[in-house]
């Protein structure tokens, strides 16, 4: 059974053809229209709450490469074998940014201040920033003592 | 798996191999696809992991930007719609690679190679493009280097001794430069036996000497009118908000990041300041000057008469008004060194004013930024603009070597009967290139859009 698998697969794909063709083309279409839409998102105000707009881009562009491996990669219409060689890659990739970013990605919410000082800060919010620190640290030090 | 499968399917004929002598042994792919797709797939996999540790390092990097401290995508020269072009082109040539397979499935030759040659033009559009978006940073100086080599963080006393470093290192190459070309220019006249080659030499050179006599002015008066101001503002301010807001008006003067009108009208505001400074300063300078004047009139008038005097005949009327002339050129002597001390204490007050209204005039409110402006290379206020510039070209690179790798796959197929026989490399090849599709899909919106 197994060993005529790879030409059960050609003659498959070949009964199928005009149906393929359809589908190569919705998915075109469907990635030209995502496309559009995390464009349109980064300019919308989605990106006022910055981790809303970059979850919802990222969501987009998961959904294309999705598209892509799942139709123009053939996966879909791929044995079982498929999760063997994808399911262990994607798990290590996704775990790799998941463990990072909510200790280093976010360290610098929780900065002190004089870390945020030494820190590559844009230098409006920095002069702001300093100018209320300066008024607040006279109190903040007194309340101390 | 399926060897398994193998051997207990012919278990039951196990004992008769050796009595028979012939064994049927047939190949059992232990996954159901060809060798090389399975290779692809493999190779495919480790591309996953080793595009996500970089597109991991990036967003990591990313999130950990304090908010504000990450390069917009202007000031970066970043086009996003350029980005989106690219994603479409990318996009183009996944669909025409599918069709090149299913003709060559079809054994449609021609087709194939028509749709292979397309996929292979629309790489190229890829590379083309990214290549002009390139030299837009690099004509910048946006790429990677060491930290405060060109591209610095904040607009600190660091960044103060930059551009000062960086003006007079490039005067003194610029001298260095004359020097070599005045040599140069003497022996090519000396060496040259083409009547009209000299001239012409001779037009370009002079312009070319034209063009670096306007640079070295274009930066002594930056060096003096911005950078040392800022540094004298910064020493002298007692208010750090002060101090910032000069170091940032010399930062946005340089590179500008956007509009900022704080800066802009602080800038405005000190301008008209110093403007009337000048005036004062000036015409206080001038009155201090009459008064050395006249008062060296005076000495002279009181000279002569003190030489009149000494012929006067009688004795003692004589030594008395000399001694009132003596008396009277002493300190009309003591009051000419003061004045003329004061005029020289407020000409050296005028000097720098000069300057400071001068170079704002020329670049103060210069539209793109001096460097824009004038095409130079003055150290840049971009924050992070460093680990921006390693990130960026660290993964579009890796992505346009893999599509360089793609289109020389293309390349090597093309001369090729694209038949049946011919489909499974095809689908190896396609495979490859939508990954590399893929990964642009990542890196268009972490990339243009974050």
């Amino acid at each position: 059974m197994n060993q005529s698998q790879p030409t059960q697969h050609e003659t498959h794909d070949d009964s199928h053809h005009g149906s393929h063709t359809g589908v190569f083309i919705t998915v075109f279409v469907m990635l030209c229209v995502l496309t559009a839409l995390s464009f349109w998102i980064a300019n919308s105000h989605l990106m006022d709450n910055r981790y809303v707009g970059w979850g919802s881009m990222m969501a987009v562009s998961a959904a294309k490469a999705l598209l892509v491996i799942l139709f123009f990669m053939h996966l879909w219409w791929e044995k079982m074998w498929k999760y063997v060689l994808t399911v262990p890659a994607f798990i290590m990739g996704v775990l790799l940014v998941m463990l990072l970013v909510p200790d280093v990605g976010f360290r610098t919410q929780t900065y002190s201040n004089e870390r945020r000082i030494n820190a590559p800060v844009a230098e409006v919010v920095s002069a702001e920033a300093q100018a209320v620190e300066a008024s607040s640290e006279p109190s903040s030090e007194s309340s101390k003592h | 798996m399926t060897s398994t499968s193998h051997t207990t399917d012919h278990s039951d004929h196990g004992e008769g191999h050796g009595a028979h002598g012939h064994i049927e042994l047939q190949y059992q792919p232990a996954v159901p696809v060809p060798k090389g797709k399975l290779a692809v797939w493999l190779f495919l996999s480790t591309e996953i992991m080793f595009f996500t540790a970089l597109i991991g390092t990036y967003i990591v990097l990313r999130f950990g930007a304090p908010q504000g401290s990450w390069p917009s995508p202007h000031d970066v020269r970043v086009v996003e719609w350029l980005g989106a072009l690219n994603t479409f082109v990318l996009i183009c040539s996944s669909v025409t690679i599918v069709f090149a397979m299913e003709a060559a499935k079809r054994d449609v030759v021609d087709k194939a190679r028509k749709w292979l040659m397309l996929t292979f033009l629309l790489g190229c559009v890829f590379l083309g493009i990214k290549a002009y978006e390139y030299n837009s940073k690099f004509s910048h100086g946006i790429h990677p280097a060491a930290p405060r080599s060109l591209l610095y963080d904040r607009p600190d006393i660091n960044y103060l001794a930059g551009t000062k470093a960086s003006c007079d290192e490039q005067l003194s190459l610029l001298l260095a430069e004359e020097l070599s070309e005045g040599d140069a220019g003497s022996g090519d006249a000396g060496e040259s036996t083409e009547p009209s080659e000299p001239g012409s030499d001779h037009d370009h050179s002079d312009g070319h000497h034209g063009h670096d006599d306007e640079l070295a002015e274009r930066l002594e008066l930056i060096r003096s009118g911005l950078i040392e101001w800022t540094q004298k503002k910064v020493g002298q301010s007692e208010s750090r908000i002060e101090r910032e807001l000069a170091l940032e008006s010399l930062a946005h003067q340089i590179y500008p990041r956007g509009k900022n009108e704080r800066v802009e009208t602080h800038l405005a505001d000190e301008l008209k300041e110093t403007k009337a400074l000048l005036a004062t300063t000036e015409s206080d300078a001038k009155t201090a000057q009459a008064k050395v004047t006249d008062l060296q009139k005076q000495i002279d008038d009181l000279n002569e008469k003190i030489k009149k005097a000494a012929d006067e005949e009688d004795e003692e009327a004589r030594k008395k008004l000399e001694s009132k002339l003596g008396s009277q050129l002493e300190s009309l002597t003591q009051e000419s060194t003061d004045a003329a001390a004061e005029a020289s204490r407020l000409a050296d007050l005028v000097l720098p004013l000069q300057n400071r209204v001068a170079a704002m005039d020329q670049f103060g409110f210069v539209e793109h930024g001096i460097n824009e402006h004038y095409h130079m290379r003055l150290p840049m206020v971009i924050p992070s603009g460093n680990t921006w510039a390693n990130t960026y070209f660290l993964l579009t690179g890796f992505h346009a070597l893999h599509v360089l790798g793609g289109l020389v796959a293309f390349l090597i197929l093309l001369p090729m009967r694209l038949g049946v026989r011919r489909a499974g490399v095809l689908e190896n090849v396609g495979l490859y290139w939508h990954f590399v599709d893929i990964v642009w899909i990542f890196l268009f919106p972490l990339l243009y859009l974050f």
